[in-house]
């Protein structure tokens, strides 16, 4: 013969949730990442946005001195840009981005 | 964020560790969080909201919310509380802006329920009674008889007076006692 309090304790625990749900728990982590990307996303496109709009205004006073530089720079800096592109891609920040 | 060392993300790690590590800003450590007292908290949900799809939405609400605020969490707090009363916040919103959209949802799973229940007519008695509570008893009654929260903990999770829970628990106990037509053995 159970108590009424087992009783009822027997009901609630017939519907309980599955201790471990797989399911669940992807589903959660998903969205926090999808949410994640979506934050990094807005950030980083806000910061190029305020990036190429101070370029966009200062251009004026600095077209002269980058006009004159370019000559001379250019060299270094396209060997800069494929440096960091292939250090880019060889670390593995590109290809396989960490969660 | 940077993520922290990985023991504090081992399968038998304390909740403390853990808090500790997902507030810096480990999703391992947080996973292993979700997996602890997901359990806990869509039982609570499902038995505050009456509605299993709209818990389980809510479930997962919460996870999310919490991870945004983990930071407010002292290491040494009672997790499954916070998370039980962040539930109940949106427990709340939930149910007084989105009551009608679930219902259709919410009979296919009592109609679920119900069929794959050892003892139907008990289980339904049960349902019936835990819907004619008033929403802060059937908290108090499914944190306490059901969830196995002590009165303190239902009384942190909720944001109500000890004694509030207490009589909430008492009333709500002896009207599911008189639901399912058994004597309460108790003085």
């Amino acid at each position: 013969m159970t108590s009424p309090d087992e009783r009822l304790a027997a009901l609630f625990a017939a519907d309980l949730p599955p201790a471990r749900d797989a399911a669940f728990q992807a589903g959660v982590l998903e969205e926090l990442a999808r949410r994640r990307f979506l934050n990094e996303l807005a950030l980083w496109t806000g910061a190029c946005g305020v990036g190429g709009a101070v370029f966009w205004l200062l251009w004026p006073a600095l077209a002269p001195t980058v006009m004159i530089l370019s000559w001379s720079l250019a060299p270094g800096a396209i060997a800069a840009v494929a440096a960091g592109s292939i250090l880019a891609i060889t670390s593995g920040r590109i290809l396989s981005p960490r969660s | 964020m940077a993520e922290p060392s990985r023991p504090a993300a081992r399968l038998g790690a304390s909740d403390e560790a853990l808090v500790e590590a997902a507030q810096r800003g480990s999703s391992e450590a947080f996973s292993r969080l979700v997996e602890r007292h997901q359990q806990a908290l869509r039982a609570f949900l499902r038995r505050a909201c009456r509605d299993w799809a709209l818990a389980d939405d809510l479930a997962q609400e919460t996870f999310l919310l919490a991870w945004s605020r983990i930071d407010r969490l002292s290491p040494d707090g009672n997790v499954r509380a916070w998370l039980c009363g962040i539930g109940y916040n949106k427990c709340l919103t939930a149910l007084r802006s989105d009551r009608r959209s679930r219902q259709r949802e919410s009979d296919y799973q009592k109609a679920v329920s119900v069929a794959s229940s050892p003892a139907p007519e008990d289980r339904m008695a049960l349902e019936r009674a835990m819907e004619d509570l008033p929403l802060e008893q059937r908290a108090c009654v499914a944190l306490c008889l059901a969830g196995e929260f002590s009165h303190a903990e239902a009384a942190d999770a909720l944001k109500l007076p000890l004694g509030t829970v207490k009589s909430h628990v008492t009333r709500g106990r002896l009207r599911l006692l008189q639901a399912l037509g058994a004597a309460d053995d108790q003085p």
